[in-house]
């Protein structure tokens, strides 16, 4: 057992969190090897990474739905393992295809769970009303579920998160399948909770998401998390820019400017996803000039170029060597590059 | 008393959402109001004395318990795809709450319906016993629940519609032609009456055409309870760990 320091704003500390399943053949399959994560209270946390990263497994064993395999997990003042109800009591948990059920109302919805989490009819009336005015519930409110757009039944959906008014809230890829207009406005209604105080823990595949919600950001890839801090610290750590160059011969043009451009002292990292080479470069405005001359000497031509400001992409790159657009991930909007 | 608030908050849903959907309304009722018209007349010449409908209802009655019984899981495969069942999870609710409250629910519609039954079949000359019909109940719904957790199960366990299905239908046909549910299993050979007496349905068949003629006494139903308060206990215990540790 490894010893966990209390901290009095620490809503999460988890220490070593592995996991690993049996797959098939006997053959063990590891989605979480030894994660640490501290989230304060009062901050939002992206765990941020492609499908198949380890984000959803750590997240059910945090929200009790799945059993630690070895580790220490504290949430909520609580230990996961060995106290699952107590932190059920205190957390709120959204998962990704949410929960609200078509039969019934979304007011109906909301009271049967606060009475579920215990509370007596007034109190929980109470609350109902209050969360259909914070998550704009109120046009809706009762109609059947079966009625409701994507985006309404989102914000229900963590409505009825919210219910009993939880120490943390766990988003599972909140706006997965939203279209942009409801995505935004899930996130105006993520800034309100937080406004109010409301310690979020979200899960994620898009950039965008973490970089516009999160106070801090883990990375995770292959179950470890890789790289940890604030959006704006992270892109500083890929320092410069970032010049993606599409090619328009394949694979032996990638091949020869590669071998051309990577000798250059302006530029810093360099790597090639299909098609693309992606180059890092201290400033921008001086190395495309001797780029472009230097490709167009050799004959190499360009379908496109697109210069940068570093992304949390660019970062998920440096420590994964992968695009998380590359991950079959990122589908959906985008708008990573700005 | 956490168990009992929960059960009933969520029965009182799944009951709801019962009398919301009146196409299954129709269907339960409809089913039974079937097998009577359209089966018992085949069955007159079968019977030596007395009315057919006393040896076919309580027949049908079990076979209603066992069948809205092992459909339960459907819904549960449902509201498993819907997140509904996760979402009651991560709360404090009582787990064994979550698995029965929709039982019970099923049960009193089941109940509903069989008194209909027995309503209709009493207008075409079916003998009444009021108290051999309440100690059936109790035995039906023993069945119903002890078969509606083992559906429940394993909705949790395969997850997914088809092989849930599979699983499910696999088992009924035997089960039902092993238990003398249409024809009595007395009239057939030695080696399936053998092979009846591993089938809990049969049990309850046998009681239920005793217990509806009011012979408390006979064996059958002695046995009957004695078959089936143990295992609906041991598959509640079962199903209940399942919901515990099943991971959608």
């Amino acid at each position: 057992m490894i010893k966990v320091d209390e901290h009095p704003d620490q809503v999460i500390t988890v220490r070593a969190l592995r996991k690993s399943f049996s797959g098939r053949r006997g053959k063990t399959v590891e989605a979480v090897r030894g994660v640490d994560i501290d989230v304060l209270r009062g901050e939002i946390f992206g765990f941020l990474g492609p499908n198949g990263a380890g984000k959803t497994t750590t997240l059910r064993m945090l929200t009790t739905l799945l059993p630690i395999g070895s580790g220490t997990a504290i949430v909520a003042g609580q230990d996961v393992a060995r106290e699952p109800a107590r932190v059920r009591a205190r957390i709120g948990y959204v998962s990704q295809i949410g929960g609200a059920d078509d039969l019934d109302t979304g007011r109906e919805s909301l009271l049967l769970q606060g009475r579920l989490y215990g509370g007596d009819a007034a109190s929980v009336a109470a609350r109902t009303e209050e969360l259909i005015g914070l998550l704009d519930l109120g046009d809706f409110a009762n109609r059947r579920v079966a009625t409701y757009s994507g985006g309404q039944r989102r914000r229900l959906d963590v409505a009825l998160g919210l219910v009993h008014s939880p120490h943390v809230l766990f988003l599972d890829e909140p706006s997965t399948g939203l279209d942009p207009q409801n995505r935004a406005n899930l996130w105006e209604r993520i800034e309100d909770l937080r406004a109010a105080g409301t310690t979020i823990f979200l899960t994620t595949h898009y950039l965008d998401e973490a970089d516009a919600l999160c106070d801090r950001v883990a990375i995770i890839d292959h179950g470890r998390i890789v790289a940890l801090g604030s959006p704006s610290e992270l892109k500083r750590e890929v320092a410069g820019q970032s010049v993606m160059l599409s090619l328009r011969d394949g694979a032996d043009a990638i091949t020869q400017a590669t071998a051309l451009l990577e000798p250059l002292p302006i530029v810093r990292e360099l790597s090639a996803l299909d098609g693309d080479l992606r180059l890092y470069v201290e400033d921008g405005g001086e190395a495309l000039p001797a780029l472009l001359r230097l490709l167009d000497e050799h004959h190499i031509g360009l379908h496109s170029i697109n210069l940068a400001e570093p992304t949390l992409d660019d970062v998920f790159l440096r420590y994964t060597g992968r695009s998380l657009r590359d991950t079959g991930a990122g589908e959906g909007p985008e708008g990573a590059e700005r | 008393m956490t168990l009992a608030r929960d059960t009933l908050l969520l029965a009182r849903r799944s009951l709801i959402h019962a009398l919301r959907n009146p196409v299954w309304l129709f269907v339960g009722v409809s089913t039974p109001l079937l097998y009577l018209a359209l089966f018992a007349p085949l069955l007159k010449h079968y019977i030596a004395h007395g009315n057919v409908l006393d040896e076919f209802l309580p027949g049908i009655l079990s076979l209603m318990a066992f069948a809205s019984g092992s459909g339960q899981g459907f819904g549960t495969i449902f509201e498993l795809r819907a997140g509904v069942i996760e979402r009651f999870r991560v709360t404090p609710a009582s787990r064994l709450a979550i698995l029965v409250a929709p039982i019970l629910a099923s049960m009193l519609m089941m109940f509903v319906f069989d008194a209909l039954l027995v309503a209709v079949g009493a207008a075409f000359g079916f003998g009444v016993h009021w108290l051999g019909l309440l100690v059936l109940a109790v035995l039906l719904g023993l069945l119903m629940m002890m078969w509606a957790a083992f559906s429940i199960a394993m909705a949790l366990l395969t997850k997914e519609i088809s092989a849930f299905a599979a699983v499910i239908n696999g088992l009924n046909l035997p089960v039902l032609l092993l238990a003398g549910v249409l024809l009595q299993i007395s009239v057939g050979p030695e080696w399936m009456r053998v092979l009846a007496h591993f089938n809990p349905l049969y049990y309850v068949v046998e009681a239920s055409r005793s217990l509806a003629a009011g012979s408390f006494g006979s064996d059958h139903v002695w046995q009957a309870f004695a078959v089936l308060v143990p295992l609906c206990a041991l598959v509640l215990a079962w199903a209940t760990r399942v919901f515990r540790t099943a991971v959608a």
